[in-house]
């Protein structure tokens, strides 16, 4: 790596600014244990995936350009969410295709986002991260992360690196925890119940902890393990990386 | 307007196509027909007999090879003996015409009923990707014999083992003008999971499948 | 048909999703048997064999989209092909013309005992129902068919239709429809139905089959299954009536060949159906077996309304289930609670379309957009992209509730102003913070589907952004 640090945007996503501050400050605190010079716009809110995957195509596509806008100084935009990073990536390219004018940007910031642990791999290098975590985990692979960015061995490697960490991974890691989004407020009974299917396969981990990097599916596990009584901890990638766990 | 007039019509306009289709058009598709493309296929390189032998065994048939023809009604004797099987069974004429003297099996070149137990049947080819036996139905080669019977014997000359579906569409097309009524490809017995998600073998068909390779 | 001029038809099939859905989820029995399959875990072990899977199901979109690149040639020309080899050929626009064609046929070859081997396009237009009306016997003879029939129901799943059945309900079935002692084990029940039907499908005069695909170059019809009723259906009553939609049309037998190793893995993992049978015209001179006459129905019932849309990719579907049996939203709920012929993720996009959005609201909205369907569609449908355009056409089209709509127009104009926005989100934080109290968990938002089956985590009190500005400061 050169001594040219990487400048890196982070956004830092809606959910994760009220829900779970840590998770913002953990991957502040990776990326600049990577070298990163990191910027924090300000005026950032949400990438527009509610609205759009809700069919309201011209309020994500107003949020979509306000990004679009907001990040076009930054060498790389690094978000701790598959989602959200999967938003920008995957479907800013078709939500904005009505307008032609903002395509060279569109796809100038599609190329350059990434999820937080595929952008610390692949990008950066990490190759000691800070945190130490006594214990087993288990991961959950979130949807987007998986299938739209590809996100699969990279926090495997970080959480390998971890001191004490055992991963024990679950029989379907892969299989979806029923978040969905706003699905899980409106058809509450179906996503709970597919969160049920997660819940059973964590439990027969026997792990400590779930390990996952999207805040969404984070909420959603963590609210039905504690509505069925179980005291699996439930953590973001970015916090056991970060050893930020307890914030 | 037909019903079929206002079904292509609005294909046509759905395709922003003008209404009436020109030759131009029609040589394209016949082109396309023509070439006979390939499409993807994974890569096979194996050696057609064990392939298809191994494909066999992997649908649930069973498989016996022999040197010739004239070997063939005494392993057929010898299969229904070792399992029991009724030694009585219906056949295609080419099958019927074989000599079973000698072998205690009664074979009678007919078409099958409902209550016949074993049927013999050849191949018009054999397919090893898939284990599969490819048979044309005609006057001297039924349909249903392959199908009414509990147990089906196909007698397979090796020669007529091709690589898979695509090489046996086109031998097919060098052998003959064009398909006869019914093409059917059969890969072992006749099966159903619909209770319980259980594999079930003999559902309607066949409940077995033995297939005699033949080496020349 | 179902109308889709855009009024709202009461009682439409699929709307009342929510309420089937909690009566399935809540049904132990169902639950029980959805659990006994998995299809998902023999696709996987089916795909494995083949070492470029993936360039295979490009090759497979690239032929399905290049047959309904041109459909009407495609289909005149299986016409043609068809009608030389002395098959007849009818066309349907709407599901009435179906029934309306297959009683015309049965009425003028004078038969009364028809067998069926699977046609989802059959279940679109209750045909069984159309039949029975008219005084015709109507056997299924599928097994799982043969099951919903004799119980009065309907296929839960396209390739598995009694997936929704224990052994005990088959076992109860079977020992009061053929009044024979009962049996519970499911070698004895499967021999039991083999006999049963054996008897109709010698006595079966008419045989209704669907059809995978239609090929141009043969104008043959050809048929997957694994059964054999299949090939009883056509092959031994005098009269075979095939009923496929007019997307089904595949240029060559080649063609054909690439779709069937993706189309059989897909379904059920096998590397090939036990049967695949390509029909060709009625019995020729000097056969001993085959019908007298042969009929293929091609259907519109809404199809062409996809065509040249941004709907277009739904019509490559070949049928083999993979996206449900991967869906965990039909995992869980099971075929029946969407309410039509087609389940799972490929019915949330063909239902609303085929019958109008505005009877199928709910369905394109009841998904994770997990993408799983995506990615094990054998001809790459992009399932939660139609279903996201869905979406956007109910917003457009005024059919959310007027809730959901404020409340997305109000946190967008919120979003888009960063200073209201911080100052909402701070307010929310310190609200949240309070009702989450002492455990910091929300456990009940009234109106709110999460809390129904969920705690939700409660904020911290402050915002990221609040206290990133509060860091730069000290």
């Amino acid at each position: 790596m050169s001594d040219q640090k990487l400048r890196v945007g982070l956004f830092v996503t809606c959910l994760v600014d009220l829900m779970r501050p840590s998770i913002g400050f953990s991957a502040l605190k990776l990326l600049e244990s990577a070298g990163c010079d990191v910027t924090v716009p300000t005026s950032q809110t949400c990438c527009g995936q509610p609205a759009y995957n809700s069919g309201d195509r011209a309020a994500a596509q107003s949020l979509a350009r306000k990004v679009v806008a907001e990040f076009r100084d930054c060498e790389y935009v690094v978000v701790p969410s598959g989602s959200c990073s999967g938003m920008i990536r995957a479907h800013y390219a078709e939500l904005l295709a009505e307008f032609p004018a903002d395509r060279p940007e569109v796809e100038r910031l599609s190329a350059r986002t990434y999820e937080l642990t595929d952008f610390l791999v692949n990008v950066a290098k990490l190759d000691r991260v800070p945190g130490r975590f006594a214990g087993n985990c288990t991961y959950h692979d979130s949807c987007s992360g998986l299938r739209e960015m590809g996100v699969k061995k990279q926090p495997r490697a970080l959480l390998g690196q971890v001191p004490g960490l055992t991963l024990n991974e679950m029989a379907t890691p892969e299989y979806c925890c029923g978040f969905g989004g706003t699905f899980a407020v409106k058809y509450g009974e179906i996503s709970a119940r597919i969160a049920d299917r997660k819940c059973e396969d964590i439990a027969s981990t026997g792990a400590d902890a779930v390990v996952l990097g999207d805040l969404g599916c984070m909420l959603n596990i963590e609210g039905r393990l504690k509505r069925r009584g179980d005291r699996t901890k439930v953590y973001h990638v970015a916090e056991v990386l970060a050893g930020m766990t307890d914030e | 307007m037909s019903a079929r007039d206002n079904i292509f019509a609005r294909i046509r306009a759905a395709r922003a196509a003008a209404p009436n289709v020109d030759d131009a058009e029609r040589a394209v598709i016949e082109g396309r027909i023509a070439l006979h493309a390939v499409g993807t296929r994974p890569s096979m390189e194996w050696a057609l007999v064990p392939r298809f032998r191994e494909q066999c065994v992997r649908m649930s048939s069973t498989v016996d090879d022999v040197g010739s023809m004239a070997d063939v009604p005494r392993a057929i004797a010898r299969f229904l003996t070792g399992m029991n099987l009724p030694m009585r069974a219906v056949a295609w004429p080419e099958i019927a015409r074989l000599d079973w003297n000698g072998t205690g099996v009664v074979v009678e070149g007919r078409a099958a009923r409902g209550d016949d137990l074993v049927g013999i049947t050849g191949v018009h080819l054999a397919v090893a990707e898939t284990g599969t036996l490819m048979l044309l139905s005609g006057p001297a080669t039924p349909a249903a014999t392959s199908l009414l019977p509990e147990t089906h014997i196909a007698v397979v000359p090796q020669g007529r083992i091709v690589k898979a579906m695509e090489e046996a569409w086109a031998q097919t097309r060098q052998e003959r003008s064009e398909l006869p009524r019914a093409v059917n490809f059969v890969s072992g017995p006749s099966r159903t999971a619909d209770i319980e998600g259980q594999l079930q073998l003999g559902a309607h068909g066949p409940y077995r499948v033995h297939v005699v390779v033949v080496a020349e | 048909m179902g109308a889709s001029s855009g009024a709202r038809t009461m009682n439409a099939p699929a709307e009342g999703f929510k309420a089937r859905a909690h009566d399935k989820l809540n049904d132990a029995k169902v639950q029980r048997a959805m659990r006994n399959f998995n299809l998902a875990g023999a696709r996987a072990r089916g795909i494995a064999d083949l070492d470029n899977f993936e360039d295979i199901r490009t090759a497979a979109a690239a032929i399905r989209d290049r047959s309904l690149a041109s459909l009407d040639l495609w289909l005149a020309r299986f016409e043609q092909e068809a009608t030389r080899r002395g098959t007849k050929v009818h066309w349907a626009e709407t599901h009435a013309d179906i029934n309306r064609i297959v009683i015309e046929i049965a009425r003028q070859t004078g038969v009364k005992k028809i067998i069926k081997s699977k046609s989802m396009v059959s279940e679109e237009s209750h045909l069984n129902d159309a039949l029975e009306a008219e005084g015709f016997k109507v056997v299924e003879t599928d097994l799982g068919e043969y099951i919903v029939q004799l119980a009065g129901e309907k296929p839960s799943h396209i390739i598995a239709p009694a997936i929704h059945k224990t052994r005990d309900d088959v076992a109860d079935l079977f020992a009061e429809h053929h009044k024979t002692p009962r049996k519970s084990d499911i070698g004895e029940l499967t021999m039991e139905a083999r006999k049963f039907l054996r008897e109709h499908f010698l006595s079966g005069e008419m045989g209704i089959s669907g059809g995978n695909f239609i090929i141009a170059e043969t104008g043959s019809l050809l048929l997957v299954t694994n059964e054999g009723n299949g090939r009883m259906t056509t092959t031994l009553p005098r009269v075979h009536v095939a009923i496929t939609g007019i997307e089904k049309v595949l240029p060559t037998l080649e063609d054909a060949s690439c779709i069937l190793r993706l189309l059989t893995r897909s379904a059920t993992g096998q590397s090939i159906s036990n049967y695949v049978t390509v029909n060709t015209g009625p019995k020729q001179p000097g056969d001993l077996d085959g019908p007298e006459e042969m009929h293929v129905i091609i259907v519109d019932a809404g199809r062409t309304k996809l065509l040249g849309t941004d709907m277009q990719e739904a019509l490559r579907c070949i049928r083999c289930g993979a996206c449900m049996n991967h869906c965990p939203v039909y995992q869980n709920i099971g075929g029946h609670a969407y309410g039509w012929v087609y389940p799972g993720p490929i019915g949330s996009v063909l239902t609303p379309n085929y019958i109008g959005i505005e009877n199928a609201v709910d369905l394109p909205n009841a998904a994770t957009l997990c993408n799983q369907c995506g990615v094990v569609c054998p001809v790459k449908i992009p399932l939660p992209d139609l279903m996201r355009k869905l979406r956007e056409k109910q917003v457009d089209r005024g059919l959310r509730p007027w809730q959901e709509r404020l409340g997305l127009k109000l946190w967008a104009w919120t979003a888009q102003r960063p200073g209201i926005y911080a100052f909402a989100t701070k307010l929310a934080a310190r609200l949240g913070r309070s009702i989450g109290g002492a455990d910091r968990t929300i456990h009940r938002l009234p109106g709110n589907g999460w809390t129904e089956g969920r705690d939700m985590p409660a904020p911290k009190g402050k915002t990221f952004r609040e206290l990133y500005a509060e860091r730069k400061r000290s």
